[in-house]
């Protein structure tokens, strides 16, 4: 049985459609992140599926019932950790132990909060006593974890969880959301723009823009402008005068984005005897990093102000060749790529 | 000048002598206040709680009427209270006029819209994550309504003490529906009024620091509240 099932959901801010998902099931037991640009919709779905907002139409399912919010099954599976940071005017103990005192679970206070202090590297006898105005930023929204992390959620949604919080305490975050999974068996959807992480971390990666789920895995998203080229194609200019070419737009494509998955580029170190051809680019690898489920590389290469995502199997890696700071070429189909 | 400083000593001999008339319109002051307080609180907290969480049709026009009776003239409540209770009014048969729950029926249309309109822009101006936060920790309805209005606790304390101040300082209302029956219905206020009246500025400042003392101890009070 599925964790959530969503059906036909639609869901507005003032009229403006901020979400759209006809269909979407998102198993038990997984790591999930959600990638997009800001404003693709990911915080909203990440709302839905905490069932702080009701969708405006459509239905949600959780372990196979329908659910609403201020469903008992929610008030004991889900604990979502918003982007904002709130605490509430109390020290940090009482922050942390409000959730349990809510769901009625009182006796275990005194553990659950000095374990979940300590899942965050908040040392109890230093913290917990200390007023939410005496606590830094990444401190602040350690404490709005630990306060999810005590009620040992069957769910765990966390907005930008890393965002504006210092090195140490994203590491802190980091290692307390992989304990959650892995001692607890929390199912865990992470929001973030921290690519390198969601790969590490991820068992799947969807990817959202204007408010669809597009699907597993990154995508690089072209904005133009868009020039014509022969054969009713367009183009976009790229650093080097290289041009990345796509099919001409359809008329639906209303903005005008074209993207293409990161599975459907390919990458070759330079060192490879190529020379300029439609669908192939020359460009910088910026990063790499292991997608630790699947064994793949996620490279990112860029070309100027455009950095597409690369998908590097493990046999063409171990080839060699390729170094953050080398050249290499990327290949497309220009057939892969989709206009929104 | 002599008179303001005879004032101030005759309200200390008032006070510590246990003058029964001053007595008596302390009594009267604060148990019409506090019928009205009590009221006002009990109606007008859930009320602007109300009118300041949910989006409702209509809340912007609710909003504007508690807003314009914020500036209600205390005289013209006076009047509309003496129309109400009076003989040939629709409670008349009720025989209030000229009594104190009278004059603290008045008192409470006085306070209400004090309370819900300040109690409003206290709810309406709370973080909009607090919600969230609530929800996203497991508050069911009323852990969340519950959580929402205990984080306001300091703000609606204020919307009291402002209704309070009104209450507690009024005339017209204590005089029109009060009628400053000496022993019975007359108020701190009323009588201030009448001493000034008869040229006892004396007896006034007394009667006028005395109110003062009252508005002093109210406040320690809510700020203790507003402590905890």
């Amino acid at each position: 049985m599925p964790l959530y099932e969503l059906k036909n959901i639609a869901h507005q801010y003032n009229g403006h459609l901020a979400l759209s998902i006809d269909h979407w099931v998102l198993e038990s037991g997984r790591i999930t992140g959600l990638s997009g640009p800001n404003g693709s919709g990911k915080s909203t779905l990440l709302k839905l599926l905490g069932f702080v907002e009701r969708p405006t139409s459509g239905q949600i399912f959780l372990n196979g019932r329908k659910t609403v919010p201020f469903d008992a099954v929610v008030r004991e599976t889900v604990a979502l950790l918003p982007q904002a940071t709130f605490l509430l005017k109390r020290s940090v103990y009482h922050n942390v132990e409000y959730g349990l005192r809510l769901r009625g679970l009182s006796r275990l206070t005194d553990n659950r909060v000095r374990e979940a202090m300590s899942l965050v590297g908040l040392d109890f006898d230093h913290f917990a006593h200390r007023p939410w105005y005496a606590l830094s930023g990444g401190e602040a929204h350690r404490v709005a974890l630990a306060a999810r992390l005590a009620l040992r959620p069957k769910v765990l949604l966390l907005d930008e969880p890393t965002t504006s919080v210092d090195a140490a305490s994203a590491q802190h975050i980091k290692s307390a959301t992989l304990y959650a999974h892995q001692q607890w068996g929390s199912s865990v959807v992470i929001v973030s723009h921290e690519h390198q992480w969601l790969h590490e971390i991820s068992h799947e990666i969807l990817y959202l823009f204007q408010g669809k789920l597009l699907g597993s895995g990154h995508r690089t998203l072209l904005f133009g402008p868009w020039l014509p080229a022969d054969d009713r194609k367009v183009y976009m200019l790229l650093i080097g005068e290289q041009r990345f070419e796509a099919p001409h737009p359809p008329p639906e494509a209303i903005h005008q984005v074209a993207a293409i998955a990161a599975i459907d580029l390919s990458i070759l170190p330079h060192d490879n005897v190529m020379v300029p051809a439609p669908g192939r680019l020359q460009g910088t690898l910026t990063s790499m990093s292991l997608e630790r489920i699947t064994g793949r590389i996620h490279a990112t290469v860029g070309m100027g102000s455009v950095v597409f995502h690369v998908v590097v199997p493990p046999e063409i890696f171990n080839r060699g060749g390729f170094t953050p700071g080398s050249a290499v070429w990327i290949s497309y189909q220009p057939d892969d790529v989709v206009w929104y | 000048m002599d008179f303001l400083f005879q004032g101030f000593l005759q309200a200390f001999k008032l006070l510590l002598t246990g003058d029964p008339e001053t007595y008596s319109a302390v009594a009267a002051t604060v148990t019409v206040s506090s019928y009205a307080m009590a009221v006002s609180l009990l109606m007008g907290i859930p009320l602007g709680f109300a009118l300041g969480h949910f989006r409702f049709p209509g809340r912007r026009a609710v909003r504007l009427v508690v807003d314009t009776m914020l500036s209600l003239p205390t005289v013209f409540v006076g009047l509309m209270v003496y129309a109400l209770i009076s003989r040939q009014g629709p409670l008349g048969q009720m025989g209030l006029l000229f009594t104190l729950p009278g004059i603290a029926i008045g008192q409470t249309l006085l306070a209400l819209p004090v309370v819900i309109a300040l109690g409003a822009t206290t709810v309406e101006s709370m973080d909009a994550n607090l919600r969230t936060m609530l929800i996203s920790l497991g508050a069911g309805r009323r852990q969340l309504l519950l959580g929402i209005l205990w984080e306001a606790r300091h703000g609606l304390v204020e919307a009291g003490l402002t209704a309070y101040g009104r209450v507690m300082t009024e005339v017209g209302i204590a005089m029109m529906v009060g009628g400053n029956i000496k022993w019975h219905t007359r108020t701190i206020t009323t009588a201030i009024a009448l001493e000034t009246s008869k040229g006892m500025f004396a007896m006034g400042i007394a009667l006028g620091m005395v109110l003062l003392l009252i508005a002093f101890f109210t406040t320690s009070a809510a700020s203790l509240i507003k402590r905890k």
